[in-house]
């Protein structure tokens, strides 16, 4: 599982943190909490790999990238820790010109070369899952905020990660629809789905942390 | 009083002249139309001899006309091909430009007596064997100035695949870079030119008998008639031949000018003679057949252009950086230089090289599709760079390399932002599509210059090739409207 060693990460010359450990448990959902700017969203970026760490190591076994890599070596490691990890952002960026079944099966057929037919199988249940089976082949445009957050939690799951990375995943959301992604989110803690979820709101953080860290 | 006098002198010598109109000698001035551009040996500017102004054989006679008329001969420029249409539009008074008196133009003004007598000369390129006269050349790519008397006599050779074109050196160099078999024109300008051509080699003997008069408004016999008799003047007291044989263009049919026949060749009574009645069928038909090719040779060069651009602007944003810098280049080299210099380079200039030289139109498409491919980047480099940084990012987080990201995800999403003003730009090659016209291509804006200048009926031929572009563009510009619509819908 995903492990952090003596990360550290500076910033515009500023330190978001220092020699920081962390190791993510499988089936269990980890919740990074702390205040807006204390870097808890670059801590999930770094997981992977959308943003490098200063010095330590990031480490999904047996894939190991400690900082300072040359540029293709990481580039060829942060795409395997990428290939078995999933991530939903706080924007959705759902792709606006595939519809909803597309946007979910594209990165199975591309990346992983999957059937056609297989991988719309797995994304309409994947779709069922999240409660957006209905919207199939709707596009994102006519989609409201919660609803492109259900597919995009689907999209993250369509190839099968092992973790699950949730960097603010409600805080563009109304309450009505947050509830609704909250309840996604805690349904595949209740299936052991392993997860890390960033929030600010600390209630957020009670309700559906296994393990809680507190950052700032 | 003394001008009473001196017509009296004149009468007693019996040339009973014909009076110039009263309000040129009022003005004094009479305007000469004329091309000087490439128009070697009629009137040109002689870049050998610096200071030399302008010079050539119907300089020196419009000067003896002067003397003989006693007003100044002031010359006007003016492209060849419109002298007729500048000279109704009253923005110069007469053409004195080697300019033959065929039917069509006939048609459409007065024509003195001939002032002289001209031939035809037929030269082959260096490889050309076995061709003795146009007989010969049945079957063959023969190049010829259009409008041209030359481009009548081949007219009436059936069989003979005659290219057109704007200028007699163009229709030389195609002749010497084996685009075509031969070409004919007229001697005058053939021994003009022949110093700038020494590989072409003349065939026969130069043949038939046409001649080269002034043109003055159908509603003007006066001053014809005190042209014509100018000319006699000139011709009784030798002056022709002296300027003639200066510029070696004195040949022995010269001496058929003061022929009865000869004088009276293009003499007609009535000013008012109804236009020819157009064939709607032939012009339908010749039309229609330029309109097709205009949307054959845009088609094909936009479906390039896209595709270049396409590469172009990815190489600029995602390229390794010595081909960004090309890609830079590229754009501002084609952007910043006239479309026009492009399309002679890659016709002309490429065709003096052996392997690379094109047909007009491949070189036509080529060109077109290689301009705007400079524009149709710069519509693709906007649109890429607009997809927002998240769409990348999303992909990534999903173990995308980067080019699966732009194949997938950003390409698309930038195409079809690029639609509605790619679809503009269509229109826009659509419409600049009639540049290939400098190349020899008879697309529609050529076809019609060529029939309007044929039969004068430039408003009616000028509605009927404006409708057929509008046939053609309106409904892509309702396509790019569609788009457009289509678009705002995705995004609301």
């Amino acid at each position: 599982m995903i492990r952090l060693r003596g990360v550290t990460k500076r910033y515009d010359g500023r330190v978001l943190f220092a020699g920081l450990d962390l190791d993510l448990v499988p089936g269990r959902t980890t919740v990074v909490t702390g205040p807006s700017g204390c870097g808890k969203s670059t801590l999930l970026r770094l997981c992977n790999q959308l943003e490098r760490h200063d010095e330590g190591a990031v480490s999904l076994a047996p894939i190991e990238i400690p900082a300072g890599l040359p540029h293709a070596a990481w580039q060829r490691r942060a795409a395997e820790l990428r290939r078995r990890t999933g991530m939903v952002f706080q924007g959705y960026h759902l792709f606006p010109h595939l519809s909803v079944l597309a946007n979910v099966t594209l990165a199975p057929r591309v990346v992983q070369g999957a059937a056609r037919a297989v991988a719309e199988a797995k994304a309409r249940q994947l779709l069922e899952l999240v409660g957006m089976a209905a919207a199939a082949d709707r596009f994102p445009a006519r989609l409201s905020g919660g609803e492109s957050q259900r597919v995009a939690i689907a999209r993250a799951l369509a190839t099968e990660p092992e973790v699950l990375l949730l960097d603010e995943p409600t805080s563009a959301l109304d309450p009505a629809s947050t509830a609704d992604v909250v309840a996604v989110i805690s349904d595949l803690r209740r299936r052991g789905v392993t997860q890390m979820l960033v929030t600010h709101d600390p209630q957020l953080a009670k309700a559906l942390a296994d393990e809680l860290v507190q950052l700032g | 009083m003394l001008r009473l006098l001196v017509s009296l002198a004149l009468a007693a010598v019996g040339s009973a002249q014909s009076p110039l109109p009263q309000r040129y000698r009022d003005a004094g001035v009479l305007r000469w139309g004329a091309d000087a551009e490439g128009g070697a040996p009629f009137v040109f500017v002689d870049g050998t001899r610096p200071g030399a102004g302008e010079v050539g054989f119907e300089v020196d006679l419009a000067r003896e006309l002067g003397v003989v008329l006693g007003v100044e001969l002031r010359r006007v420029q003016a492209p060849y091909e419109s002298l007729v249409q500048v000279l109704d539009r009253g923005d110069c008074d007469l053409v004195l430009n080697g300019f033959e008196p065929t039917p069509a133009r006939r048609e459409l003004v007065r024509f003195t007596r001939p002032y002289y007598v001209f031939q035809q000369q037929l030269s082959v390129g260096p490889g050309v064997t076995g061709v003795r006269g146009l007989a010969d050349l049945v079957g063959r790519r023969v190049g010829v100035l259009g409008q041209s008397q030359s481009h009548q006599v081949l007219l009436a050779q059936p069989g003979i695949d005659i290219v057109v074109y704007e200028s007699n050196v163009t229709a030389y160099e195609d002749v010497v870079n084996g685009r075509t078999a031969a070409s004919l024109a007229d001697l005058p300008i053939a021994r003009a030119l022949r110093p700038l051509f020494p590989r072409l080699v003349d065939v026969g003997e130069p043949f038939g008998a046409y001649y080269y008069a002034i043109a003055v408004r159908r509603g003007e016999p006066e001053l014809q008639r005190a042209l014509d008799e100018a000319i006699g003047a000139l011709l009784a007291n030798g002056t022709l031949e002296r300027i003639y044989r200066e510029w070696e263009l004195w040949v022995p049919a010269e001496a058929r000018l003061g022929d009865r026949d000869v004088v009276d060749a293009f003499a007609r009574d009535g000013d008012d003679r109804a236009a020819a009645e157009l064939h709607w069928g032939a012009v339908l038909s010749l039309l229609g057949t330029g309109a097709l090719r205009t949307l054959g040779i845009s088609v094909v060069s936009f479906a390039l252009a896209v595709l270049l651009g396409l590469a172009i602007a990815l190489l600029r944003l995602h390229g390794p950086r010595p081909l960004r810098w090309c890609a830079v280049a590229y754009v501002e080299l084609l952007r910043g230089t006239p479309i026009l210099v492009q399309m002679l380079l890659l016709y002309y200039g490429l065709g003096q090289i052996e392997g690379l030289r094109l047909d007009a139109v491949t070189a036509g498409v080529l060109g077109l599709a290689l301009n705007y491919a400079a524009f149709e980047a710069e519509i693709y480099r906007g649109a890429l760079s607009a997809i927002p940084r998240g769409q990348r990012e999303a992909a990534q987080a999903l173990g995308f390399t980067g080019a699966q990201a732009l194949r997938h995800i950003v390409v698309p999403q930038a195409l079809r932002l690029s639609l509605a003003p790619s679809t503009n730009d269509f229109i826009a090659l659509f419409k600049d599509s009639s540049i290939v016209m400098v190349i020899t291509v008879v697309e529609l804006t050529k076809q019609y210059q060529m029939l309007a200048n044929a039969t004068g009926r430039f408003i009616v031929l000028g509605f009927v090739t404006s409708g057929l572009y509008l046939l053609m563009s309106l409904p892509l510009a309702y396509l790019a409207r569609r788009f457009e619509r289509r678009l705002d819908r995705d995004r609301a």
